[in-house]
């Protein structure tokens, strides 16, 4: 045997198995870190530890809902029994009849109080509410009045909107076996919701119905882990 | 999975097809559905039912702006009475430039028996509410003959524009003294907000008077935005401005023009 090819058969056949060996025989024992653990380390656990906590779990797409046609974005849970959520939304507004595409972004925080299993893979969450601000980009909205008016001349932002939802949800877990399966689980909802100008309408004037100041919407939620 | 995802797809479908128009996109989404051009054809309908009148009978008001229910109650009231010509709605339609506001509004002046034309006022200018007023109701600076009156609407929210668009347009009123000039020989101007105050520009508030006075016949002008009636002079010229109450307040005026001169008055309803 040439030394080159028994060099590596030192090395990727020979030393796992010693390792393994190695680790069978101290199995049995307690495992004593030779290299004690420094302050840096500690740190930098500590910090991806931290970080770890940020990594959204949850990824959401929205149809209509007053913040744009589609929107896409990432959310996170939280609560004894994950039953609070907080999402920040992307989407966009088709041009129609205005000359542009316009970009939203949207922080919405939702409340889901119940959850009823059903079947083993699937529970159904009767009410999940909630609110989210919306922000639309583009010169011609502006969330303090522009200079050239005079100090308090239109008392409201045509940037930023709070809308308040009602809704439901069905969800349904997923095999993570499966060869697409990009999430543990499902949740498909629909939400009714209206915004802070049209309800100051709808409460000052009977002429406006439900379909005025009602809006409806539809999404998903994968929730990745 | 496949399951699911099939199960979505039909639910999503399901939902549109039941509730199409509750699927809203944006407050300042400019999709517009019913009528669009709402003051060229409005205008159209008023020259050819004034074409032979020698008197006419309008009404003005304006402000109508997330006071719905006054404005469907305004509507009934002219609807009630069989002696006006047709409506000028001094603007401010809208109380956020928001598109469905619009569209709302717009809903209930077409329950008017009668043909209205709409002004732009300045709370139609924000968002997209200029790119909304223009699909919806048309230019922003237009014009009609009723019998031997011709109606100019001007643009004068000038502040909106920050100085980056000519408001009042100058030349559109210069244009307009001399288009269609054997078609009538009497004018009367309409505007939302009136020289003087904080949303003209002022400083060609003199030019502005002397340039609308070049029209045929000036018999007075109509503004709203100051959400309260008004008889006065701003140039001590003769030239009268009329101000049109804020619908909630309930009052609009009616005028009157014959082939010897005009009377006015103030109806509440």
């Amino acid at each position: 045997m040439k030394w080159s090819i028994s060099k590596y058969l030192f090395i990727f056949v020979l030393l796992p198995l010693m390792s393994l060996n190695a680790q069978v025989r101290d199995s049995s024992r307690v495992y004593q870190s030779v290299v004690k653990e420094s302050h840096y380390d500690k740190r930098v656990h500590r910090y991806r530890k931290n970080w770890e906590a940020v990594i959204p779990n949850i990824v959401k797409v929205q149809y209509a809902g007053n913040m744009g046609m589609f929107s896409a974005g990432v959310g996170w849970d939280y609560g004894k029994r994950r039953q609070w959520e907080t999402d920040l939304y992307f989407g966009f507004i088709p041009p129609h009849s205005s000359g542009k595409t316009k970009m939203t972004m949207t922080l919405k925080q939702d409340y889901i109080p119940w959850s009823i299993q059903l079947k083993p893979s699937v529970a159904i969450e009767p009410l999940a509410t909630g609110l989210y601000l919306n922000t639309v980009f583009g010169d011609e909205f502006w969330t303090h009045e522009p200079e050239r008016y005079p100090k308090g001349y239109y008392q409201f932002s045509s940037r930023v909107r709070i809308h308040v939802y009602l809704g439901q949800r069905v969800s349904f877990n997923v095999h993570t076996t499966d060869f697409w399966s990009f999430a543990r689980n499902i949740t498909l909802f629909y939400e009714v919701s209206s915004y802070d100008l049209m309800i100051a309408s709808a409460v000052s004037n009977h002429y406006l119905k439900p379909k005025d100041y009602l809006s409806l919407s539809v999404g998903a939620k994968f929730l990745l882990f | 999975m496949r399951k699911v995802i099939f199960i979505s797809v039909q639910l999503l479908i399901l939902s549109c097809l039941c509730a199409c128009d509750l699927f809203d996109y944006h407050p300042y989404d400019v999709k517009i559905t019913g009528d669009r051009d709402v003051n060229r054809n409005n205008c159209n309908l008023i020259e050819s039912a004034c074409q032979e009148k020698d008197t006419l009978r309008f009404a003005v008001m304006g402000d109508t702006q997330r006071w719905y229910d006054e404005t469907q109650d305004f509507v009934n009231v002219i609807n009630k009475r069989s002696d006006i010509d047709f409506v000028i709605h001094g603007g401010d339609i809208s109380d956020f430039g928001v598109t469905d506001e619009m569209l709302l509004q717009r809903d209930i002046m077409n329950g008017l028996n009668v043909p209205y034309v709409v002004l732009i006022g300045n709370h139609d200018c924000l968002g997209t509410g200029l790119e909304a007023y223009k699909k919806i109701f048309g230019p922003l600076n237009f014009s009609f003959i009723a019998g031997h009156i011709k109606f100019v609407c001007l643009n004068t929210n000038a502040m909106e524009y920050d100085y980056s668009e000519p408001v009042p347009n100058l030349t559109f009123i210069e244009d307009e003294s001399k288009a269609d000039s054997t078609k009538f020989d009497k004018t009367v101007v309409c505007m939302h907000s009136r020289p003087y105050c904080e949303q003209f520009n002022n400083n060609v508030a003199k030019a502005f008077e002397y340039y609308i006075r070049m029209l045929p016949g000036l018999q007075f002008c109509t503004v709203a935005h100051d959400h309260r009636l008004s008889v006065e002079q701003y140039f001590n010229d003769g030239i009268v401005y009329y101000g049109s109450d804020r619908i909630s307040n309930r009052d609009y005026l009616l005028f009157t023009i014959t082939p010897n001169g005009y009377s006015y008055e103030v109806v509440y309803f």
